[in-house]
């Protein structure tokens, strides 16, 4: 809401919203990321989606007078342009005793993971930087969701301060650039949402093998992840302090997730019976790409016995039954699944002749549910109910639950990527709006 | 004693490269009308109905404009129709 208050703003009149109490700093943060720092709002104590309607009116009438004298008098100039220094200097007993200072006042200023960084000294920002052709003032992108100026050297220092090595760096750019253009919806809104909407970086290509990203069991810690997670990292510090994603200000997340420690992993092209991802969306075999996801969740539906095709796809597409649709007018197709298939799923199906888009038609046509549970999230009088709903106005409780309907709306919002070691455990997560993807190669 | 230098993982923002100021206030709202933008999402409409209902009994000659676009961000048109018709514009964001 801040930013349509700022685009009416813009065209010359007033404009005041009306803010929760928790995101008091998210309209600051917002404020400052559309161009309106001093943007003038009034808060009141609790959010008003759940809130009981008498309360929803109450807590209004209670800020009315602030609100009139936010909209007919003029608002004092808040905004001071904070002048960050370039470089910080911690002084310490030694050496590690001025790492640990360090560690301390980023964590404060809530700059890292609030794990251990390593510096960011200038020496090793310029080796990082040594592995891109690009000069360090190159701007790569406004990264979203705060559109902070991606130079090349702010995406060094957040990735020396992940542990990245220089050869990773092609990646860790073209990751940063990846996300700026995924659009307004999925790389902002629901960066900012109050859902764990987190990115997932996935890599194809040459690149992959020669810095050693794994594609087998790739997610999770421990040391054959060791690039997987450095590279995640190194992106989520991108999007933290050139992104501005900071938790409570631009991350509003009511529970959060641990998916918010950015992996990245590479697809196990060797073992899959396909062409990869990323040739699927016009790159060639010699390409390295890396693509960004959105996920909402995650899930493991294992199989412990089907080895056909047939057997396969059934307990995938009963598995990844669950949740909502969209009962709104826009994003009506963007609820997605992105699946990670292991080698012991894709090998068999691809084995009996399946395409990849055969698989996927399979699994969207053996996937439905009940119309019924995927709307209970929504009141059916909801003011963001398309029209196209209207007939399900007449319906009982019942008669909704009774009515079985596809979970998504087509085949093409299901994504295959195969990832995995030996075994059929499939990992799925509701995701969406569409990956992007973009080159590696031009930022080497 | 150990001296460490690094640098500053903070980017500067775009939007604070070129900040713009609100804008003036007008000095009553006699007369004035009053937009309600509503993103759609539950209460933020009892919100603002009820805002612009206390604006009208506290001020004489005012006319409040309802407007959503089912959704947030609010589509373009329904953003610049306030804007055009409106002196004040008032939104609720009930996320």
């Amino acid at each position: 809401m801040c930013h349509d208050m700022i685009e009416i703003e813009k065209m010359g009149k007033p404009a005041v919203p009306i803010v929760s109490g928790r995101f008091t700093d998210d309209a600051k943060a917002s404020s400052k990321a559309f161009g309106m720092p001093d943007l003038q709002f009034v808060v009141v104590p609790r959010i008003y989606r759940n809130l009981a309607d008498d309360l929803c009116v109450s807590q209004t009438e209670e800020v009315i007078d602030d609100l009139i004298q936010t909209l007919t008098s003029e608002g004092k100039d808040v905004s001071v342009i904070e002048q960050q220094e370039s470089v910080i200097r911690f002084e310490g007993e030694d050496r590690y005793d001025a790492v640990l200072k360090m560690n301390k006042e980023f964590t404060l200023k809530d700059w890292s993971d609030a794990l251990p960084i390593y510096p960011p000294t200038e020496e090793k920002v310029r080796e990082l930087i040594s592995g891109t052709s690009l000069p360090a003032d190159h701007v790569v992108c406004d990264m979203p969701p705060g559109f902070g100026l991606a130079t090349v050297e702010k995406i060094a220092i957040n990735a020396a301060m992940a542990g990245a090595k220089a050869e990773h760096m092609p990646i860790i750019i073209a990751a940063v650039k990846c996300l700026s253009e995924m659009g307004s919806h999925g790389g902002k809104s629901l960066l900012m949402s109050t859902s764990p909407h987190a990115p997932i970086l996935m890599v194809n290509g040459p690149i992959a093998k020669e810095v050693g990203l794994n594609p087998g069991s790739a997610l999770g810690p421990g040391r054959d992840n060791e690039i997987n997670i450095t590279i995640g990292r190194a992106f989520y510090l991108c999007l933290k302090n050139i992104g501005m994603w900071y938790p409570n200000k631009m991350d509003m997340d009511t529970i959060g997730t641990t998916r918010k420690f950015i992996h990245c992993v590479a697809e196990n092209e060797e073992m899959s019976p396909w062409p990869s991802y990323s040739e699927d969306r016009g790159f060639s075999k010699t390409d390295s790409t890396v693509s960004i996801f959105i996920t909402d969740g995650e899930l493991d539906v294992q199989d412990q016995g089907n080895t056909s095709a047939d057997g396969l796809l059934k307990t995938l597409a009963y598995g990844i039954t669950f949740g909502n649709t969209t009962l709104g007018a826009s994003h009506a197709e963007g609820h997605q699944r992105l699946i990670f298939m292991p080698p012991d799923v894709a090998g068999p199906v691809g084995g009996e002749g399946f395409s990849k888009q055969d698989a996927k038609d399979f699994i969207h046509s053996h996937a439905n549910t009940s119309l019924g549970k995927m709307i209970q999230y929504m009141p059916i009088n909801d003011a963001r109910v398309d029209e196209r709903w209207n007939w399900l106005k007449d319906k009982t409780e019942e008669e909704r639950l009774a009515i079985e309907v596809p979970l998504l709306h087509s085949s093409s919002n299901i994504d295959i990527v195969v990832v995995g070691a030996d075994r059929a455990k499939t990992l799925v997560f509701p995701s969406g709006p569409t990956a992007a993807t973009v080159g590696i190669d031009q930022y080497k | 004693m150990d001296l460490l230098s690094v640098l500053n993982p903070v980017a500067q923002q775009r939007g604070m490269m070129n900040i713009i100021k609100p804008n003036q206030r007008p000095s009553t709202l006699e007369g004035a009308t009053v937009g309600l933008v509503w993103s759609g999402t539950h209460g933020g409409d009892l919100a603002l109905n009820r805002a612009g209902e206390m604006i009208q009994e506290r001020f004489s000659n005012v006319s409040v404009n309802f407007y959503t676009g089912g959704n947030y961000p609010s589509p373009p048109h329904i953003v610049k129709q306030a804007a055009e018709e409106c002196d004040v514009v008032i939104g609720a964001t009930a996320d």
